[in-house]
């Protein structure tokens, strides 16, 4: 798989991207961009891709298992014929210019060859010289010929130069003598290698915090002193302790662990001043998982700011609380003791001045997010300007290009964040790239070859059928061995076998060896459900040569492990029922034929405010008509109401820069005063009918991208509307914004944050407020530096970077009070017209009652979606409690909705700030032209089929039909149905409308069904 | 079989876009629900053949759960309107057939109610417990009652009935009435003939 110098024409466009870093950022950036037509050489510095979420047990706020849903990517990235993976690799030189740079690669040896290795294991089963598993963190031992993980892609194992006893010592050699393959390569060299590339996108990930920083608080010292990195290890099935739970020191359960936060970060002692973002929700996933493994455990949190600021979190996380009765302290300890009895003791003290000592059996240090170790060494390399914590430095208005045009940054790297944020950075950049690179669309890939189908018709059924352990998500609850050997027994199963994870790329190999063995010609998968795997397995039966409608899965994770978690047997007794009926339809099943429907290569963008302007600007950059409807008569959104952002800068400036540039673009049709009247079809061919309010105009897009936005919460409280002394941060940047906006009777501002957010009127945390708080803050000071400031606040959510601002302005002499949801700040005011504002509330460190009278009063008001149910109705898209919609996927499709073709971005996803709107936007412009740059699509083949011998032609299909999919024709006298299957989405209304059973649906047919009810009642 | 070792079975039609998914998240969710239901994974419930909640009472189910998308919400734009008219079918039969009516539900969840579905499921299936096995809420021997399901199913899949469903539903859309009172009255006015048959069963 190593790349090979490439054709290097100097100075064309080059159709070609490097990808620095094969975490899930990467991965997904190199996955878009290969379907926007571009090639992808993905740079990875360790011997396998997968990076941080491939060491996760489980991801917030769902607690998905993380391996499930990221090893499905990492097999397509490793079938990808457009993906050239190159691990033990790093980035010497990127010399030219945009569109058209040269990158150097060295590329470390793996003393194993990639292309031979069968990922049999015998390398490690022979190798002599133990070393400490850096996957495990340590926490458990492999040998120096290994593999990362099971599920590693590419799955080859490779030796450790540092440690092999045949490298270091001339001796040994053992694992050469035990490889079957002959792919042990002790005299493979380092190898430098240039690759001519359009653009590159930097994904290295994040660094670990300093281990002096760890050890101040006994890591290393104390044996039950774990980084949360170790806890997550040991949480997880593939973990050194096989998902056990236990102290290092005595193994044994520990019943009080203590989660100590901000380790690494908002640490001025250690330079890192920012907040790491992810942390706060982190430890909320770990405590509430060491409760699933431990009921009995008695779990401490201990928070300076308890920041769930994102997308559902702040629910996530009272549910956690209260379901496992999780204790949130507000404290930082300053270090853990060892006491004689083996426990471990902290000393704190509680916002109320109070001194506390307390014992624990475990601590986990919830540690920050670094900048990554080669930082330094990336932007001299790249030539790219890093920030003061040697983060790449972004600006506001751009947030995913560095200094360097031509190159571009996401994920960890741009900023401490979590998945979903990197995930959308990912597109984000896909898209900038595919901009970029536009002129050299598909010169340089290659389409995926799978082998000629087997015809099976003839065949009798044999059915494979594959258990998974999903390591412990099922495992731990079903006996997954009875279930494999009770499948052995069902009709037509030749072969049954169970898996640690049916989704890892060794399993694919395994599955499609399995299939071409004992001549499968069906397959039943029990595991997970389809909705997000079906693709991953139809995809391997493609390359074992069968047909994808021989695939059924048997949902045995997210519909019987997961809730039925407390009745191991039942939820055995249920497996077996579900694998006993799917293979029951699975004898039933049969090769559907494919079909190629074409796009109509434009787009739709819904909203014109930032995130629709950017979404249309990024589609139309790649080269794809865009109509933009936006409904007020201006386009630029709400995002002028903001005067300045956190650098200063004007936001309208930028604003007015973006309309012009989407007014000038040919390629972009707007319609302001206009809105969405109707909109029908399907990815590659929706019509919708735009009312101009002059008429209508009828639009023929292949996507749609949803930006309608959202607004500020009208509060009732604390005399708003009923004072002019009290106004929202948004009239506060308006004034801020004018030409006297401070008069000199002002002397005391009082800010209330979360007004209607968190549970009072607004369920969720808007997460712009604090931000915007602090920034407001320190634009009155600027003015006025004498003016008092009091914030009142629940937990200051200065996230990221944004840090910074909430340092300034303790720095500056604002004051902060936290108050509880309980007993809020309380306003009154007298009579008079001019009465300034009097609010009380209880300020917990000083532990009484202050009062103070403010000139000026300023709510934080939270953000509040544009009513979607318009829309979402007549797409058939889902929104969630909240009134966002609800994405595909929270981690892993952030900006895609569950119907294809259609994309969300912007404050109608949930509250966020400008620089993540751009991003996410650039995003759904990425993913939205993944179809158009394809220019057809592939539905699946579930569509009706009609039997001419029954067929009375009456009609009545074709008149239930809601797609126009059935048509009726003459044959000879009589009046026949018949389907139009590019039209047909397979919904079945007519199979179950049609008088004479004369009509029947791909994979779901009659038989099929009947089959799988006669199986369930034969369940004991 | 006393009644506290009593497990009712329970088949479940989910549709995938709504409470299939709803499912799901329920399960990502860690929602915990009885373990009584099995699903059988449809598109829409627009594919729900009135004869499958027959077939599954007559072949053992002790109760029918059938769930897809809000009304106006169905990802296919009406199919579960139809799911209502062929439930509305199987709900006569049932009644003419004196099982329950409360051992068949045709519920909605929309793919973002994982709570929802959990509280559908439970409620469900308690209800379908209290009935007991078939033919023990109905006082007629089980026995004799699968055998008239039997006959039913294939009744529901004989072109007479078919024929009543199709006027029904024609009948419903141009009316632009879907509550379930309406769309009962519907099938029960077209099916009229064809269900006598079903009496003598």
């Amino acid at each position: 798989m190593v790349a090979s110098s490439a054709s290097s024409t100097s100075g064309i466009t080059k159709g070609s991207v490097l990808v620095l870093g094969g975490g899930v950022a990467g991965v997904q950036s190199a996955l878009d961009m290969t379907e926007l037509g571009l090639k992808v050489y993905l740079v990875e510095k360790s011997a396998s891709i997968g990076g941080v979420m491939a060491r996760l047990d489980k991801t917030f706020p769902t607690n998905d298992c993380s391996l499930c849903i990221l090893a499905p990517k990492l097999v397509e990235v490793g079938r990808n014929p457009n993906i050239d993976i190159i691990t033990n690799a790093e980035l010497l030189k990127v010399a030219g210019t945009p569109g058209n740079f040269t990158v150097t690669i060295k590329k470390r040896p793996r003393y194993i060859d990639e292309e031979v290795c069968t990922g049999c294991g015998q390398c490690t089963l022979y190798c002599l010289k133990q070393i400490s598993d850096d996957y495990n963190e340590k926490l458990s031992s492999t040998h120096a010929a290994h593999i990362d993980y099971s599920q590693a892609v590419p799955t080859s194992y490779h030796i450790d130069p540092k440690s092999c006893l045949r490298l270091n010592f001339e001796t040994c050699g053992l694992c050469a003598v035990a490889c079957q393959a002959k792919a042990i390569r002790f005299d493979q060299r380092e190898e430098v290698v240039e690759l001519p590339v359009g653009a590159v996108v930097l994904a290295p990930g994040f660094g670990r915090i300093k281990n002096e920083v760890l050890q101040r608080y006994g890591w290393g010292k104390f044996a039950d002193v774990l980084t949360a990195f170790e806890h997550e290890r040991l949480m997880c099935a593939s973990g050194p302790t096989n998902g056990e739970i236990v102290r290092p020191s005595d193994e044994k359960h520990p019943k009080k662990i203590a989660f100590l936060q901000c380790i690494g970060s908002r640490d001025r002692t250690c330079g890192n001043d920012y907040c790491s973002s992810v942390c706060c929700m982190y430890a909320i996933k770990q405590a509430s998982l060491a409760r699933e493994h431990d009921p009995e455990a008695e779990i401490t949190l201990f928070y300076m700011d308890v920041r769930t600021h994102g997308k559902g979190f702040d629910a996530a996380r009272e549910r956690a609380i209260s379901e496992n009765n999780l204790r949130i302290i507000y404290a930082r300890p300053p270090r853990v003791e060892d006491v004689f009895d083996g426990r471990l003791l902290l000393t704190y003290a509680t916002e109320d001045g109070e001194h506390h000592y307390e014992y624990f059996d475990m601590v986990v240090l919830s540690q920050g997010l670094e900048s990554p170790d080669d930082a330094e060494l990336i932007a001299r390399v790249t030539g790219i300007d890093l920030n003061e914590y040697q983060f790449a430095a972004t600006g506001l208005n751009a947030p995913l290009a560095t200094s360097r045009p031509g190159i571009y940054v996401i994920g960890a790297f741009q900023g401490p964040k979590d998945i979903p944020d990197s995930v959308t950075q990912a597109s984000g950049a896909a898209a900038l790239c595919s901009s970029l690179l536009t002129a050299a669309r598909g010169t340089e890939i290659v389409h995926a070859q799978y082998p000629a189908e087997r015809d099976v018709t003839t065949e009798e059924p044999r059915i494979g059928v594959f258990v998974c352990h999903c390591g412990i998500n099922i495992a731990g609850v079903v006996d997954v061995r009875n279930v494999r050997d009770y499948a052995r027994g069902l009709p037509n199963v030749v072969y049954a076998t169970d898996n640690l994870y049916s989704c890892s790329q060794d399993t694919q190999k395994h599955l499609t060896d399995i299939i071409k063995e004992h001549r499968l010609n069906r397959v039943v998968v029990s595991a997970c459900t389809p909705r997000t795997h079906e693709p991953l397995f139809q995809a391997t039966m493609r390359e074992a040569g069968l047909n994808r409608s021989l695939f059924e899965m048997a949902n045995i994770r997210d519909q019987c492990s997961w809730v039925h978690m407390h009745e191991p047997e039942e939820a055995t007794s249920k497996a077996r029922d579900l694998v006993r009926m799917a293979v029951a339809k699975a004898a039933h099943l049969v090769s559907l034929a494919e079909q190629l429907l074409p796009v109509t290569p434009s787009a739709l963008v819904v909203g014109g405010g930032l995130a629709g302007l950017t979404a249309a600007l990024a589609v139309a950059e790649q080269g794809f008509a865009c109509t933009l409807v936006e409904k007020n008569k201006e386009l630029g959104g709400r995002s002028l109401l903001l005067t300045a952002d956190r650098s200063g800068n004007s936001p309208s400036e930028m604003i007015g820069g973006l309309v012009e540039k989407v007014r000038q673009h040919r390629l972009i049709t707007t319609y302001t005063k206009a809105t969405v009247a109707s909109t029908s079809g399907y990815v590659g061919s929706f019509t919708s009918a735009i009312d101009t309010g002059r008429g209508s105009e009828v639009v023929n897009h292949g996507i749609i991208i949803l930006a309608t936005g959202g607004r500020p919460y009208r509060p009732s409280q604390y005399l708003y509307n009923q004072s002019d002394r009290v106004m929202t941060q948004l009239e506060l940047e308006k004034r801020l914004g004018s030409s006297r906006p401070l008069s000199n009777q002002i002397k005391q501002v009082v800010m209330i944050q979360c007004v209607g957010s968190r549970g009072d009127d607004l369920a969720y945390c808007s997460r712009v407020c604090c931000g915007q708080a602090l920034k407001n803050a320190l634009r009155l000071k600027a003015l006025q530096p004498s003016l008092a400031i009091t914030i009142f606040y629940r937990d200051m959510r200065a996230y990221g970077f944004q840090e910074d601002l909430y340092r300034k302005a303790r720095e500056q002499g604002v004051i902060f009070i936290r108050y509880t949801p309980e007993n809020p700040p309380k306003a009154t005011k007298d009579a008079t017209p001019k009465s300034r504002i009097s609010i009380k509330a209880y300020d917990s460190l000083l532990g009484e009652e202050v009062e103070l009278a403010a000139d000026m009063v300023v709510l934080a008001v939270g953000i509040v979606p544009e009513d979607p149910s318009t829309l979402a109705r007549m797409l058939k898209v889902p929104v969630t409690a909240e009134n966002f919609y609800l994405e595909a996927h929270v981690k892993l499709r952030p900006v895609d909705l569950p119907v294809d073709g259609v994309y969300v971005c912007g404050l109608a996803h949930s509250p966020k700030t400008m620089d993540e709107t751009i991003a996410q936007a650039q995003a759904a412009a990425g993913r939205a032209c993944q179809p158009l740059a394809r220019g057809s699509i592939v539905p699946e083949p579930i569509v009706s089929q009609v039997d001419s011998e029954l067929c009375i032609g009456c009609g009545a299909c074709q008149s239930f039909c809601p797609y126009k999919a059935i048509e009726i024709y003459k044959e000879g006298k009589l009046r026949k149905a018949r389907t139009l299957k590019a039209s047909c989405k397979g919904c079945g209304v007519c199979a179950a409308r049609c008088p004479t059973m004369a009509i029947d649906m791909g994979r779901f047919t009659l038989e099929g069904i009947r089959s799988q009810i006669h199986a369930f009642a034969e369940g004991e | 079989m006393t009644n506290e070792q009593y497990r009712p079975k329970i088949l479940g039609f989910l549709c995938n876009w709504c409470c299939y998914t709803a499912a799901d998240s329920a399960g990502v969710g860690r929602y915990q629900y009885p373990p009584n239901l099995r699903v059988i994974r449809i598109m829409c419930t627009g594919r729900l053949d009135p004869s499958f909640p027959l077939e599954a009472l007559a072949s053992g189910a002790d109760g029918v759960f059938v769930g897809g998308c809000h009304p106006g919400e169905c990802h296919y734009q009406d199919g579960n309107y139809h799911a209502l008219v062929s439930a509305a079918l199987v709900h006569e039969i049932l009644a003419r057939l004196g099982v329950s009516r409360e051992r068949f539900l045709i519920e909605w969840a929309s793919a973002a109610e994982g709570p929802n579905f959990v509280k559908i499921i439970t409620a469900f299936t308690k209800q379908v417990e209290q009935l007991g096995p078939l033919g023990l809420a109905e006082k007629i021997p089980a026995e004799s009652l699968r055998v008239s399901l039997t006959q039913a199913a294939k009744a529901a899949r004989d072109r007479k009935l078919r024929t009543g469903l199709i006027n029904a539903s024609r009948e419903m859309f141009k009316g632009g009435d879907f509550s379930r009172t309406t769309i009962a009255q519907l099938v029960q006015a077209k099916c009229e003939k064809a269900l006598h048959e079903v009496d003598s069963l």
